[in-house]
């Protein structure tokens, strides 16, 4: 047993409800987007190391990453080389995907899920005519009930993008509150201490 | 403390100084918030300067690693991400408070004599804002980074016979790319500090003329209130109000005025399927398209921003207060007004159809009301004077007409 799967095993001994909680929608979008989506697109402003702060255990990420290091990049797993003689061009990086589009995630989900085949017998996309991205969860051809499951893999998978292009929103709304608390009442103060100038005038 | 006050007013006018410019500055003791917007474009440029000398020790001015020294900015740099959203909104920001600055001039004559270098080394100071805004706006190399400098930059071949060689000149090469950021970069921390000097000159002309106010009326001495402690409290209640709108957008809405084209990488090879300029140059960039000839376009955009400065001139009206005893100026201010909206919803879609007439109609409506002015101020000075005003603003009113018409 490798030291740090003896560390993770010894993590989920110690923190047994950090293991058996549901996974959160983010963590499992980051299971899509590394197990799918990383197979072709980068992510390279997202690190293994950030993985972590979606609630993934060290040892959940270890198991995540492989031979990569932990401060490693989420580069493709093809080479861009590959990629460009395969689909004609090097896929997109998906790190800022949630900030590059117009309407965000919700682009994404639309994007995934907008697959459809023609009158041709042709995969064609609604969101993205032209697109060279395969329908990759094949659901052009999917019935209902797996459609709702691919649905459901294609919301989890942009709610990760969304955290992707902008890791620190939680942090900046919680410190938001406290800023703006802090202006709110700093500024009733100064009102008091306008009027309060002001009443010399008479 | 006394002590050292003394020694440095020995050498220094430090205690006439500030008695001077502050707590003997005499002041208008009926302005209202609207003349609080000078105070807080000052605040904002701090803002912008701090923030800016803070981006610039993470930033790379190099085409290759622009795009990515900003996202390790972002989640790398210890609260960079906040740096970086009160550089991007204070840009919107300053611009927000230096419109409806200029708004309170126009529409309290703020500009009329003996205000008109106050007012033209504002005009200045906008040339300059719009120009570090713009240079600023090329640093995040992203597509609508590249692509607005391109097509901003490429304006400049409208110039007869030497155009191609200007706009050459001013990239640094024949098309955008790393010589036009690095120099950009260059410039863009320089114009901050030109236009600081530029505010203290804007202050001197000011303490010169004094405030105008909301009456129009020369005040009487008892009128005015020292600058200290009256006005620094309520200008920072004002600022208090500001940064609460400033912030909620810098924590809350952060991205509201980054466009999502500029989360791409710079791609020469790529146009993108409609550039846009940030928010506060639409008005002006839909001036530009409603001209069907780029040099007539170019021509018209840089009127459309330098003819504030004919301001003094094209308003011929000697009745003071500004619109508030003028009803034909108010409702030519406020069809202004709204048809800078107009121009700017314009600006913001591709010119076609319906809205290309929009366009071409709200540019006339624009120059017109300017050119229309010199003409419908003066006959609406005879109009106003012969309905009647408040005893003092009439007094002041005929004493400024006797006072030009003795100089003819």
């Amino acid at each position: 047993m490798s030291k740090s799967r003896f560390f993770g095993l010894l993590f989920c001994l110690i923190f047994p409800l950090a293991v058996s909680a549901e996974e959160t929608q983010l963590q499992r979008g980051a299971h899509v987007a590394l197990e799918v989506c990383n197979a072709c697109h980068s992510l390279k402003y997202v690190k293994y190391s950030d993985l972590t702060r979606l609630g993934f255990t060290k040892a959940q990420v270890d198991s995540m990453r492989g031979e990569k290091e932990m401060g490693a990049p989420l580069l493709s797993q093809m080479a861009p080389n590959d990629e460009l003689g395969m689909f004609g061009i090097v896929p997109p990086d998906l790190s800022l995907m949630a900030k590059a589009r117009e309407g965000g995630a919700e682009y994404i989900y639309s994007m995934i899920t907008g697959f459809y085949t023609d009158s041709n017998g042709q995969t064609a996309n609604h969101v993205f005519p032209g697109i060279k991205m395969p329908d990759v969860f094949m659901i052009a051809q999917a019935d209902a009930s797996g459609r709702r499951e691919i649905e459901q893999k294609a919301k989890d998978v942009s709610a990760f993008l969304a955290w992707a292009s902008d890791p620190q929103a939680e942090e900046r709304k919680t410190l938001g509150r406290y800023v703006i608390g802090y202006f709110v009442f700093l500024t009733i103060l100064l009102f008091f201490l306008k009027k309060k100038i002001w009443s010399r005038l008479g | 403390m006394n002590k050292i006050v003394a020694w440095i007013d020995q050498r220094f006018p430090l205690t006439p100084f500030i008695k001077h410019e502050l707590t003997d500055y005499p002041t208008p003791r009926n302005l209202s918030y609207w003349w609080g917007f000078g105070f807080l474009a000052g605040f904002v440029l701090v803002i912008q300067i701090v923030t800016g000398i803070f981006l610039a020790m993470h930033y790379k001015p190099d085409s290759s690693m622009a795009f990515d020294s900003i996202q390790h900015i972002m989640r790398e740099v210890n609260y960079g991400w906040l740096i970086r959203y009160l550089h991007s909104t204070g840009a919107s920001a300053f611009f927000a408070v230096i419109y409806t600055h200029m708004a309170r001039t126009l529409y309290y004559g703020s500009y009329r004599r003996p205000r008109e270098l106050l007012w033209w080394t504002g005009q200045g100071l906008l040339l300059l804002m719009m120009a570090t805004a713009f240079m600023g706006y090329l640093l995040p190399w992203g597509q609508m980074s590249y692509w607005g400098a391109t097509v901003i930059t490429n304006l400049f071949s409208a110039t007869p016979v030497i155009g191609g060689q200007i706009v050459t000149w001013l990239r640094g090469g024949f098309a955008v790319d790393d010589p036009t950021l690095t120099r950009f970069f260059s410039l863009h921390y320089l114009f901050p500090f030109l236009i600081f000097a530029a505010v203290v000159v804007h202050l001197v002309a000011l303490h010169t003329v004094r405030s105008s106010n909301p009456s129009g009326i020369n005040l009487a001495d008892k009128d005015n209130i020292p600058f200290h402690p009256y006005f620094t409290i309520k200008d920072l209640f004002g600022l208090g109000i500001f940064m609460i709108v400033y912030l909620m957008i810098v924590f809350f809405k952060p991205n509201l005025f980054i466009d999502a084209a500029n989360n791409i990488p710079a791609n020469p090879m790529q146009t993108p399927a409609d550039i846009v300029p940030e928010w506060y140059f639409l008005p002006f960039y839909a001036i530009l398209r409603a001209v069907p000839d780029l040099a007539g376009g170019v021509v018209a955009m840089a009127i459309s921003v330098l003819i504030f400065a004919a301001m003094p001139y094209l308003d011929r009206s000697r009745i003071t207060g500004g619109a508030r005893y003028r009803p034909v100026y108010r409702a030519m201010f406020y069809v202004f007004v709204i048809n800078i909206f107009v121009l700017g919803y314009v600006g913001a879609h591709p010119p076609s159809g319906p809205l290309k007439t929009v366009g071409e109609i709200s540019t006339t409506i624009y120059f017109l009301i300017f050119l229309l002015l010199p003409f419908i101020s003066r006959w609406e000075e005879k109009f106003v004077l012969a309905r009647g005003l408040p005893p003092a603003v009439e007094a002041q009113a005929r004493k400024e007409i006797a006072e030009a018409e003795g100089h003819v």
